[in-house]
């Protein structure tokens, strides 16, 4: 049973015009699978994977329709911002012309300048952007929203590893459900972490060394959503993350799980001390993962018999403006012997791009491109049979485009530092230290 | 033939009855299912490239990416049936509208096993397990 206001009552009659009606629709039969007894209202923000005109199939709203709400006015009900570049041809926003490879399995190429307007979808985020849609175009679009959710505000995002960034970072509260139907209503059903009894801690994480560099935090996160799944972990053994070990952090925990909310006792928002993060309530148990679980977890996460590296990647999630001033420095006067892609966002992109890194990158044979994934193109280039990654989340999703014995993919997982001497040497070094 | 009877809750709403294929690892979606094909693609999964068509889908729990969905499209299976929850079941369930149910009162991954038929009427809340006989 959903109880809905009486204004809810009246846009799910109609009242408000059909796009909003068919919202509702949607979003009471979401609360229904969901058991949600009711909406919440949001006052945060949104995160929804574009171009998509309807939250469901079942509830379709055509385009002329939409375009007749923008033209009327209508605008997103919270600061709502677009994930990675359109679906389903995920086109990079920068750095296209160097995608040598087709899109998905079909013909097209990402390289040709026709395919990438086409790509763009431009006529329907023109549309979008009139109802505040902003084109942040990233799986890491908190990186330049520059508008975030406080502590306890109510959002709707969508990608992975954005939502532990929502509930466990900023303290911010969100399911993972951020569409049309959440943003334009500014509404979605009340449940899962939108509720205070379901962040609580319930399982404690411990180990025997100290978390400290980006690839321990991307490893000891795998390794966590592994041991946890669901459930709410709180966290001890490591030390302050930075925001690029947060990034990482948060997109391993939901590949290796679905920890959509965990504690840093004594860092994050909700979690001053354990007992705080747990609710003043016992754990229902209590994991320890050990050097030789982490070791095991980064072995797994590696997938290759060859050391011969064919591309680097690096950018999942998206990489921040330290990131790309570290490489920089890293990559500056050097020469690449492998191709070595970064990937970040349009708008960093751009800032980076004033600040020269873009030249440093080119002069080493390095591109900066943006907007989009590897994994999410669900190509390589051609000719590439192992490439070198940085992310649990990358390196565990992009051997799913090639599942075939007589093609495989071979990954090589490591730190930042692993990747960029692989693109240097073209061999691969790294190893769990 | 010995019949066990498991009380639910209701997902998406329906009733079907067919053949269990049971993941002992929790499932993942995005890149590493293949709605095209009906099977995980995730690699040393033991269900890698195990079709899951027309079955009822027995696991532990979903893992990772929202595009965990990709279980509910194309050769889909003919039911869901999860001991865990979380929002990626509920949209799973919420676009494919496939028959779907969780928070069962006994775990069905401890009774359940592959080619054990299920019956799930998610309309009424239950599940029944209909054991293979030993030699089938």
């Amino acid at each position: 049973m959903v109880n809905l206001t009486d204004d809810e009552k009246r846009i799910l009659q109609g009242e408000e015009g059909h796009v909003k009606q068919a919202c509702m629709e949607y979003l009471v039969e979401y609360c229904q699978v969901a058991g949600a007894e009711r909406l919440v209202d949001l006052d945060g923000t949104g995160d929804m994977h574009t171009p998509t005109t309807s939250s469901s199939s079942f509830f379709p709203i055509e385009m002329a329709e939409l375009e007749q709400l923008a033209n009327d006015g209508v605008q997103f009900k919270i600061p709502t911002y677009a994930n990675k570049a359109p679906f389903g041809e995920l086109t990079p926003v920068h750095g296209w012309e160097h995608c040598n490879m087709c899109c998905g399995r079909g013909p097209e190429r990402h390289d040709d300048p026709d395919f990438h307007v086409k790509a763009s979808h431009e006529d329907f985020y023109k549309i979008f952007r009139k109802m505040g849609l902003m084109t942040t175009f990233s799986c890491a679009n908190y990186l330049t929203m520059t508008y975030w959710p406080s502590v306890g505000q109510h959002c709707s995002w969508f990608e992975s590893s954005q939502i532990p960034y929502c509930n466990a970072t900023l303290g911010a509260r969100t399911n993972i459900d951020g569409g049309l139907a959440t943003c334009l209503l500014g509404k979605a059903p009340y449940y899962d972490m939108h509720i205070t009894e379901n962040r609580y801690g319930t399982v404690l994480v411990e180990t025997d060394r100290l978390i400290k560099s980006d690839v321990e935090w991307d490893v000891y996160g795998f390794a966590i959503g592994e041991a946890c799944n669901v459930d709410v972990p709180v966290v001890t053994g490591t030390s302050r993350p930075t925001t690029t070990q947060y990034e990482k952090f948060n997109s391993a925990v939901s590949t290796g799980g679905a920890v959509r909310m965990y504690h840093l006792p004594g860092i994050t928002p909700e979690a001053p001390t354990i007992e705080f993060a747990t609710g003043g309530k016992k754990f229902a148990r209590q994991v320890m993962l050990d050097n030789s679980v982490l070791k095991a977890t980064y072995e797994t996460l590696n997938f290759h018999t060859s050391d011969d590296v064919d591309l680097v990647y690096l950018g999942c999630p998206h990489l921040n403006m330290v990131d790309l001033l570290l490489l920089s420095r890293k990559l500056e006067g050097k020469k690449c012997k492998v191709p070595l892609w970064i990937m970040t966002t349009p708008w960093i992109y751009n800032a980076a791009k004033e600040h020269g890194y873009v030249d440093i990158y080119e002069k080493a044979g390095a591109h900066l491109m943006s907007g989009t994934c590897l994994a999410a193109m669900g190509t390589v280039p051609e000719g590439v049979r192992n490439v070198a990654v940085d992310t649990s989340k990358q390196a565990f999703y992009v051997t799913g485009c090639y599942p075939d014995d007589d093609n495989r993919l071979q990954v090589c997982y490591g730190s930042s530092d692993d990747c960029v001497d692989a693109a240097l040497t073209g061999k691969w070094h790294g190893e769990w230290r | 033939m010995k019949k066990i009877r498991i009380n639910g809750r209701t997902e998406y709403p329906g009733c079907v009855e067919a053949e269990a294929l049971v993941s002992p690892k929790p499932l993942q979606g995005f890149t590493n299912c293949s709605p095209m094909n009906g099977y995980t693609v995730e690699r040393r999964h033991p269900l890698f490239k195990v079709k899951y068509t027309g079955k009822v889908l027995v696991y532990p729990s979903p893992r990772g990416s929202g595009g965990f969905v990709a279980y509910g499209f194309g050769q889909t299976p003919a039911a869901f049936v999860h001991t865990k929850a979380c929002p990626l079941t509920v949209s799973c369930a919420l676009l494919s509208h496939i028959p779907s149910m969780t928070d069962f009162e006994t775990d069905p991954m401890e009774v359940i096993e592959t080619g054990d038929m299920v019956l799930v009427n998610a309309d009424e809340g239950y599940i029944e397990i209909t054991k293979r006989e030993a030699g089938d």
